[in-house]
């Protein structure tokens, strides 16, 4: 998902997927987010930052 | 769609799938055994093993979170879900596994008040919403989900939300493993190890794998290409006569893991001496529950729960299925008795079992073929 808004005392995040649905993730599993950033969400919490880096290697 | 088309490219796929039969030595059957449902779902969603050469086979493994739960915790479920002014929440998935008296579903049709989540937080939230009942968790999944449920019982401790409990059947993915690699009845060439479990265990706890079984283990993500890519990785180290444990997911799996995770899970959850799974019964310190430090929060304690072992249904064969001991149209009541809409087996519940994803995709390949 990506990031759109964060909540950061709360420890929250406004998410969106690829088809535009919205969701509030827990981020306290990934550290700091930025809107823009892209993040695997289970169960309503980010457990990692997708690396664009290492995503075309 | 970034991260996910360059992993659907159809001449990709091609290279890789000749890559692989280039690998292949002719006369001998390769049995590779993807762990994790996610990985079963996309084989047959993406028609996958019709790429593969026909002695290259794909086992399926036990590494779907519905599958593997027995119908004694079902039971123990719906017996909390009658309980005097419970709310009773649980994924979805979870609601249509049959226990030896109908499913939670069932349970909500004869007036419990069963509710479908998406995540723990979720169940929290409803928690707060109504002071006045107590609100149940039924947390199931591997260590991608448990974290979830630690971070939960971590907020409801905080806000000192006390009309939530857990009722806590969450699994960790080794010692089902190993239980495998000891089974007589599999030989198994390596593995296509699950990465989201990865991305918070890291590839570490496999390494068992290459050091004590010689099996090569590679850490894959669920694109088709990245699966493809995963065989052919595990064919090259047969090939070169290695055996190692490599990261194909390294986009998501960093090698150790995610830390914070693992230590929310070590603070929430402790390992339970027993656990019976679906299919391959008790295994010595493969499920979690609450630690001292959240007993207040465990279901099991709040309520009572009957607790009583339920064999499987004779006419399942979901243990072998799980156990990658047959092909899940080899079960006896596979899309007869037991279908995605009225299922008699776990596999054939959740979109991540073998049964279920190969009733959806695969059964058709299969059929033109046989005719």
């Amino acid at each position: 998902m990506t990031v759109m808004r964060v909540e950061a005392a709360q420890g929250l995040a406004v998410c969106t997927d690829d088809t535009g649905a919205e969701a509030t993730v827990e981020t306290a599993l990934v550290g700091p987010v930025a809107p823009g950033d892209r993040v695997l969400v289970h169960a309503g919490v980010a457990i990692a930052p997708l690396r664009a880096s290492e995503a075309v290697t | 769609m970034k991260f996910v088309d360059e992993f659907r490219d159809a001449a990709l796929g091609r290279a890789v799938a000749g890559e692989i039969l280039s690998l292949v030595e002719p006369g001998r059957h390769y049995k590779v055994m993807e762990v994790c449902g996610g990985h079963t779902h996309s084989i047959y969603k993406y028609g996958v093993d019709d790429l593969l050469p026909t002695n290259v086979e794909l086992v399926h493994g036990p590494g779907c979170p519905v599958c593997v739960i027995p119908m004694g915790r079902v039971d123990d479920g719906i017996a909390v879900a009658h309980a005097e002014g419970v709310i009773f929440t649980c994924f979805g998935d979870m609601m249509r596994v049959p226990g030896s008296n109908g499913t939670l579903l069932d349970a909500k049709a004869a007036g419990a008040d069963v509710r479908m989540v998406y995540s723990p937080l979720d169940a929290l939230r409803i928690a707060r919403e109504n002071p006045d009942r107590e609100v149940v968790f039924y947390a199931i999944g591997f260590e991608t989900t448990a974290p979830s449920t630690a971070l939960t019982l971590k907020r409801a401790r905080a806000e000192g939300v006390t009309n939530f409990s857990c009722m806590c059947s969450h699994v960790t993915i080794v010692p089902p493993l190993r239980a495998l690699l000891e089974s007589p009845d599999l030989r198994l060439d390596g593995f296509i190890g699950p990465g989201h479990v990865s991305t918070v265990v890291g590839a570490r706890p496999f390494e068992f794998i290459p050091a004590d079984y010689r099996k090569p283990v590679v850490i894959s993500g669920f694109e088709p290409l990245d699966i493809l890519q995963s065989i052919a990785m595990i064919l090259r180290q047969l090939a070169d006569g290695r055996c190692e444990v490599e990261n194909q997911y390294k986009r998501v799996v960093p090698y150790e893991g995610n830390l914070r995770a693992l230590e929310v899970m070590a603070e929430v959850f402790e390992l339970r001496p027993h656990f019976e799974w679906r299919g391959l019964g008790f295994i010595s310190h493969s499920g979690l529950k609450l630690s001292e430090a959240y007993a207040d929060l465990d279901a099991e304690r709040r309520f009572s729960v009957p607790g009583v072992r339920v064999a499987d249904p004779k006419a399942c064969q979901c243990g072998e299925v799980l156990k990658g001991v047959i092909k899940p149209w080899e079960c006896k009541v596979f899309g007869t008795a037991c279908t995605p809409e009225r299922p008699i087996g776990t596999c054939m519940v959740s979109s991540e079992g073998a049964c279920a994803a190969y009733y959806n995709f695969g059964r058709f390949a299969r059929e033109r073929e046989v005719v």
